[in-house]
């Protein structure tokens, strides 16, 4: 069956919402770093880049994108991608991301100063 | 998603944006229920306060320690014992409730004289305790006694003792959820930094969010322990308090229950250093992934491999045997606050059932928005709701079961629905791999119960015969299954002991050599 990138996108976020839970921390600061450091890391794995580990945090981002990565051997379609493509879906995904959980989000929290 | 209006609440209209339908094709951008804000007046809700969620969710866990209450003695005992949040130090914590007992006449003159004698009879009581905390309660806060010179004085006259003082007294925020940001956050400030501890191992963690609930804690520790993970302090079940003063010296935070103590990790985070990583605990692929999660962090994967795949062969065949049992039952997922995430994806993937319900007490806008993503369209979310709603929620819904407290609970069971206790457990542990079957095992036994059925049969009208009617819960579990899986080989019901927690304690453990240069040395320098 033919899978366009955008359906392919879909279903990882699908994924990423119902068995992950770093997208969610609590504020907006806090969701921006975690999107952009984890599908960063993601993204580098998936490209065969070198990946930056300089930091304590930076192996952390690197286990939850190493996790990910290793439980999506279930999407086969993922391994037969080329880079072009890959770094596409990836940066749709932060897109998504960031829209439903920071720009377009409805949790009043997120930006709350007393929180 | 629309926003779902409550027959029983059309009077209440701030309701409305309470609760929402996950509809298929939609996302969290599209509706989510309010949280975290003051109960409205006129509708009963059944949250904690601000008192008990910093004494009786965070501080009590701590096993050995006087926990002091500065206030009418009704605010301990009437929360006491709520949760069974055991230790392996004899349950001290949970024996013993202490209370200044503040009486009409402290708040004229103050209870301060009363909270210095209080005290110093609690450690005479226990000369072996020699640590405190002291909870300001409604009273005591409103008449400004100053709980922090009395503990000073006391910490200068018994130099061997040490108390933490805490601020959060119940009208300090909508729900408990705001004693377990107090707590959390007078906790780092005052305390954390004070102890150097020994390290033993090249990998050390703080376990955060975890309260040790029928032995959870003592479960997660086993799995870290048998990966050669130094288990540096537990945030706060089964925790000890000078391990905890010793919080700033582990190289990563594992946080399990976000919601009442992802403030303190944050602030190791920013302060320390020390990144944060959420986990599930419960169900067997979240608690694999989130054991190779760790794993990957400390580079010694192959270590939480081995795990997994001794549990998993071990446990399986057990959780199948429940699964077959459950597949398509309708669950409502109504506990307090970060189990409606922690769950509601996966009673659905693993054990079959259908999330009909999720709802938070005291949870936050994020917890929805977890537990939301999670659970499957078709169900129904609600923020806080009073005792109406739930009731008009089970009738319309007509779930098999509710994983709940004690109070919505005895409701439920009022109206013929089972329950069970999603806060204290049943037959808990319910973490790890074990723990997940014992969970199973308790929605069947709840929901085959043959008392449950008989609850519907009314004396009154219904003709009661004496000859027949005998059922067991097998007979009704097993009465529309295939023979293959009755006869099954394969597949068998839970055989581990009553107590699955006694056998961790004093277990041995492998021996990894430590390869890091660290501090080994354990000493006071607060």
């Amino acid at each position: 069956m033919y899978m366009t990138v955008e359906s392919k996108e879909n279903m990882l976020m699908n994924y990423i919402m119902k068995n992950y839970l770093w997208q969610f921390n609590s504020r907006t600061w806090d969701r921006k770093a975690q999107n952009e450091n984890i599908i960063g890391k993601m993204t580098q794995i998936l490209c065969n880049e070198k990946i930056k580990m300089d930091t304590p945090a930076d192996r952390c981002y690197w286990a939850e994108a190493k996790s990910l990565i290793d439980e999506w051997k279930c999407f086969p379609w993922l391994k037969k991608m080329n880079i072009t493509d890959i770094k596409l879906m990836m940066s749709t995904l932060k897109k998504d991301l960031d829209t439903q959980l920071i720009t377009q989000s409805l949790n009043k929290e997120l930006t709350d100063p007393n929180y | 998603m629309p926003y779902h209006q409550f027959d029983c609440s059309k009077c209440i209209s701030e309701r409305l944006h309470h609760a929402v339908d996950k509809e298929p094709n939609e996302n969290l951008t599209d509706a989510l229920p309010l949280g975290y804000l003051k109960t409205i007046p006129g509708t009963l809700s059944e949250r904690g306060c601000a008192y008990c969620g910093a004494k009786h969710v965070i501080g009590t866990p701590m096993k050995d320690v006087i926990h002091l209450s500065h206030g009418p003695i009704g605010c301990p005992y009437d929360t006491w014992q709520t949760k069974r949040y055991i230790s392996d130090n004899d349950d001290f914590q949970i024996k013993y409730t202490f209370a200044t007992g503040m009486k009409e006449k402290h708040i004229i003159f103050g209870a301060k004289k009363e909270l210095k004698e209080t005290i110093k009879e609690s450690f005479r009581a226990f000369p072996n305790i020699k640590r405190m905390t002291i909870y300001q309660a409604c009273a005591s806060a409103l008449i400004g006694d100053d709980i922090d010179a009395v503990a000073k004085e006391i910490m200068n006259e018994m130099p061997d003792v040490d108390i933490f003082c805490c601020h959060s007294p119940g009208f300090a925020g909508p729900s408990q959820s705001a004693g377990h940001h107090v707590i959390n956050i007078e906790w780092v400030d005052t305390k954390v930094g004070q102890v150097e501890p020994e390290i033993t191992s090249d990998y050390v963690i703080n376990y955060i969010g975890e309260y040790n609930i029928q032995g959870d804690q003592e479960v997660m520790q086993d799995y870290f322990k048998r990966m050669g993970i130094q288990v540096l302090s537990t945030f706060t079940g089964n925790g000890s308090y000078d391990d905890l003063r010793a919080m700033h010296r582990a190289q990563l935070n594992i946080l399990e229950c976000a919601r009442s103590a992802e403030y303190i990790c944050n602030v190791l985070r920013k302060r320390y250093g020390i990144p944060r990583m959420d986990i599930d605990g419960f169900g067997f692929k979240p608690m694999a992934t989130s054991l190779r999660k760790i794993g990957l962090f400390f580079g010694i994967e192959d270590r939480a491999e081995a795990i997994i795949e001794e549990e998993t062969k071990r446990w399986q065949p057990e959780l199948d045997w429940y699964v077959a049992r459950l597949k398509g039952k309708k669950i409502c997922l109504w506990p307090g606050g970060s189990k409606l995430w922690h769950w509601a994806h996966v009673v659905h993937d693993e054990l079959g059932l259908e999330v009909v319900s999720v709802y938070t007490k005291f949870g936050h806008q994020g917890d929805m928005e977890k537990g939301i993503s999670r659970c499957e369209a078709g169900a129904l979310a609600i923020d806080d709701p009073n005792e109406l709603e739930t009731i008009e929620a089970m009738t319309k819904l007509k779930p098999d079961l509710i994983a709940t407290g004690k109070r919505p609970g005895e409701v439920a069971k009022k109206i013929r629905v089972p329950y069970i206790n999603a806060h204290a457990y049943h037959n808990g542990p319910y973490k790890g791999f074990e723990g997940w079957v014992r969970f199973a095992r308790d929605i069947y036994n709840a929901i085959y119960s043959p008392i449950h059925q008989l609850s519907f049969v009314d004396i009154s009208k219904d003709e009661i015969s004496q000859d027949k009617g005998f059922v067991t819960r097998q007979m009704l579990s097993d009465k529309n299954l295939d023979e293959a899986v009755i006869k099954s080989g394969e597949m068998h019901e839970y055989t581990g002991e009553y107590d699955s927690v006694k056998k961790l304690r004093g277990k041995k453990y492998p021996q990894y050599p430590m390869t890091k240069k660290v501090n080994k040395k354990k000493e006071e320098i607060g």
